[in-house]
């Protein structure tokens, strides 16, 4: 059985590329086949590669305070390109200002994303969800 | 080699041209040059024909290899060349790698199809009958679904020829238990990892096929029984003539040469896809070095037509024509297509051959370029470039019987350092370089020789061309750039 393929990335045009190299390198370790696109990536990118390498997930990155408007529709975009059960997990400093997080999850959740992480979430927490979920779509 | 001569033909589909070199010293010296009509039936009587006239005192027409006064190489583009089409899944992802990695193997693409065969797919297929079909998609370990799929659609359909497979390796069982029946060639995956290409084992497979397939049955095999040498694809003997001259001559790291012909107009560039340097992001696949592309609808002659449409807003804008004289530009073309051996009889007419060559130039290089665009983010400016970075190319170079032909009798030759007609991005077109034409038509046939003798082959190219035109922008797209 090989690794499972997940798609990595920063959307919109936002530049931060010290995290993105702890998360691939972190989800590596977990035993993914990581596909990190780095930053500044569009959600047509995320697509393509999420096509091409039959990822089981997209983990979409922002940090720069866009997010909301960066990562709306990508579920919808998922859909019309025949990706309907891919996971989509966001994290990251996704709203700007003081907005209470379960304010800012609900809002993500809203747009169809499976799981939503703040800024201080912990890695291995991420990574033994990201393998439940992967297990509970594939049944 | 006994003899320090050798002969190179090329089998085009209208003329079969040969030329015999003389190598002296470090290069080699044009003795003689012939040329007759391809003999479409046979095409080894016309290459006999040149041949003899390139040599009469030998009887080549039954010669071996052992006893020929000196070698023979040659390539043929005869029947239209090798047809290839491609499918792939993503358009700008595999299905993208696939069409560079056939233009590269000196093919000329028919078709190319993303995602899912569909049944109309299937039957324009069946209807073209390309010689090879070449079937990609996923990385190795990811998507199978496309590639499985498409396979049974082609295992279903009447389609015979080649079928190369380079796509996800854990497709490759189910691949070739679908195609059991059909001649398929599989080789490693042209995008192994998302975004990284592999192209060389699909060109060597392509050129194999081309070998065994393309060859026989045309008169080829005769030839390559009788000299003991291996065909080229006419557009990879230039391919390879590029890449010698890339990596053997100081000062050519960064060219591009344009082969505009009849019924197509080929780029060729050997240049740097992208300079990490310049503060630019890349968006998708960074290009290969050397890269080729093939515009099917831009040419002086079979394909004036096709010219006239995708060019007119173009035509339109560098001639300052009114409405009258468009139509009888157009009326020029229109006459071409129906009388491919014209040649411009007047000087209006000269003028008219010249504004479709800017056409056909114009067009390929905007296709095979680039282009950045600008983006403002939280942290600044940015530019995010998508395809080649052209801009550093400082020659280019032309070649084809037409353009010989302008340089000749003088003509300048248009080629355009920024987008004329208004474009949504910057296009990376160069910015400061030299024209050079080929005026003895002589590149094609040199290509030959590129495999076997690099050094001598580049060294003869560059010294054989003419230095017609000087180009220079006069306000550079972009001056500066800001680091990401």
């Amino acid at each position: 059985m090989s690794a499972t393929n997940i798609v990595l990335g920063v959307i919109g045009f936002d530049c931060h590329s010290v995290g993105n190299k702890i998360l691939e390198a972190w989800f590596t370790e977990s035993g993914f086949k990581v596909t990190n696109l780095g930053v500044m990536v569009s959600q047509e990118e995320f697509i393509a590669a999420a096509i091409e390498t039959d990822a089981k997930a997209i983990l979409v990155s922002s940090l720069y305070g866009h997010g909301e408007i960066d990562c709306a529709g990508l579920r919808e975009k998922c859909i019309e390109k025949g990706l309907e059960d891919i996971l989509l997990y966001v994290g990251g400093n996704l709203v700007v200002g003081k907005t209470p997080f379960p304010q800012v999850e609900e809002k993500f959740l809203k747009m169809g994303y499976d799981r939503v992480f703040g800024p201080d979430c912990s890695l291995e927490k991420v990574s033994e969800m990201l393998k439940a979920d992967i297990a509970a779509k594939a049944k | 080699m006994t003899s320090n001569r050798v002969i190179c033909v090329d089998i085009g589909s209208t003329y079969t041209k040969g030329a015999i070199f003389r190598l002296a010293e470090d290069r080699f010296v044009v003795e003689a040059r012939a040329v007759t009509p391809t003999t479409v039936d046979y095409l080894p009587d016309g290459f006999f024909t040149v041949v003899q006239q390139l040599s009469p005192g030998a009887d080549w027409h039954n010669l071996t290899a052992a006893d020929a006064p000196c070698p023979v190489y040659f390539s043929s583009s005869a029947k239209g060349g090798l047809k290839v089409a491609v499918v792939g899944l993503v358009p700008e992802m595999s299905l993208q790698i696939a069409r560079l990695a056939a233009f590269s193997a000196g093919a000329r693409i028919c078709a190319s199809y993303p995602y899912r065969l569909t049944r109309s797919c299937i039957s324009s297929i069946e209807k073209a009958q390309p010689d090879i079909l070449l079937l990609c998609g996923g990385t190795d370990g990811g998507n199978e679904r496309y590639v499985t799929e498409n396979a049974q659609a082609l295992a279903a359909s009447d389609f015979n020829g080649t079928i190369v497979y380079a796509g996800n390796n854990a497709a490759v069982d189910r691949v070739s238990d679908l195609l059991a029946d059909r001649e398929l060639v599989i080789c490693e995956n042209l995008m192994p990892d998302f975004g990284r290409l592999n192209i060389e084992p699909v060109r060597e497979a392509i050129r194999r096929v081309f070998l065994d397939r393309i060859v026989s049955g045309k008169g080829l095999d005769r030839l390559v029984a009788a000299f003991a040498t291996q065909p080229v694809p006419t557009p990879l003997a230039v391919l390879n003539l590029v890449r010698v001259v890339g990596e053997n001559i100081e000062g050519w790291q960064n060219f591009a040469l344009i082969d505009m012909g009849g019924a197509t107009t080929d780029f060729y560039s050997f240049a740097d896809a992208y300079n990490p340097d310049s503060g630019t992001i890349m968006k998708g696949i960074v290009e290969p070095k050397l890269k080729r592309t093939v515009e099917g609808d831009l040419g002086m002659r079979v394909s004036a037509e096709s010219t006239f449409e995708t060019g007119e807003a173009y035509l339109a804008a560098v001639s300052d024509f009114s409405t009258e004289q468009m139509a009888a530009l157009k009326n020029y073309v229109m006459g071409l297509t129906t009388n491919t051996g014209h040649l411009p009889a007047n000087a209006i007419e000269r003028y008219y051959d010249s504004l479709l060559a800017g056409a056909c130039i114009y067009h390929s290089l905007m296709r095979h370029a680039g282009s950045i665009e600008e983006v403002f983010t939280a942290k600044g400016r940015v530019w995010a470039q998508t395809g080649k970075d052209l801009r550093r190319v400082s020659r280019i170079v032309g070649t084809g019987g037409y353009l010989a032909a302008m340089a000749r009798e003088g003509s300048a030759v248009a080629i355009s350092d920024r987008a004329v007609l208004p474009t949504e991005k910057t296009p990376l077109l160069p910015e400061k370089f030299v024209y050079l034409s080929d005026n003895d038509y002589i590149l094609p046939l040199l290509g030959n020789l590129a495999e076997k003798f690099p050094r001598q082959c580049a060294l003869t190219a560059v010294s054989s061309l003419t230095v017609t035109q000087h180009y220079e922008v006069k306000e550079p797209c972009q001056r500066e750039f800001i680091k990401a």
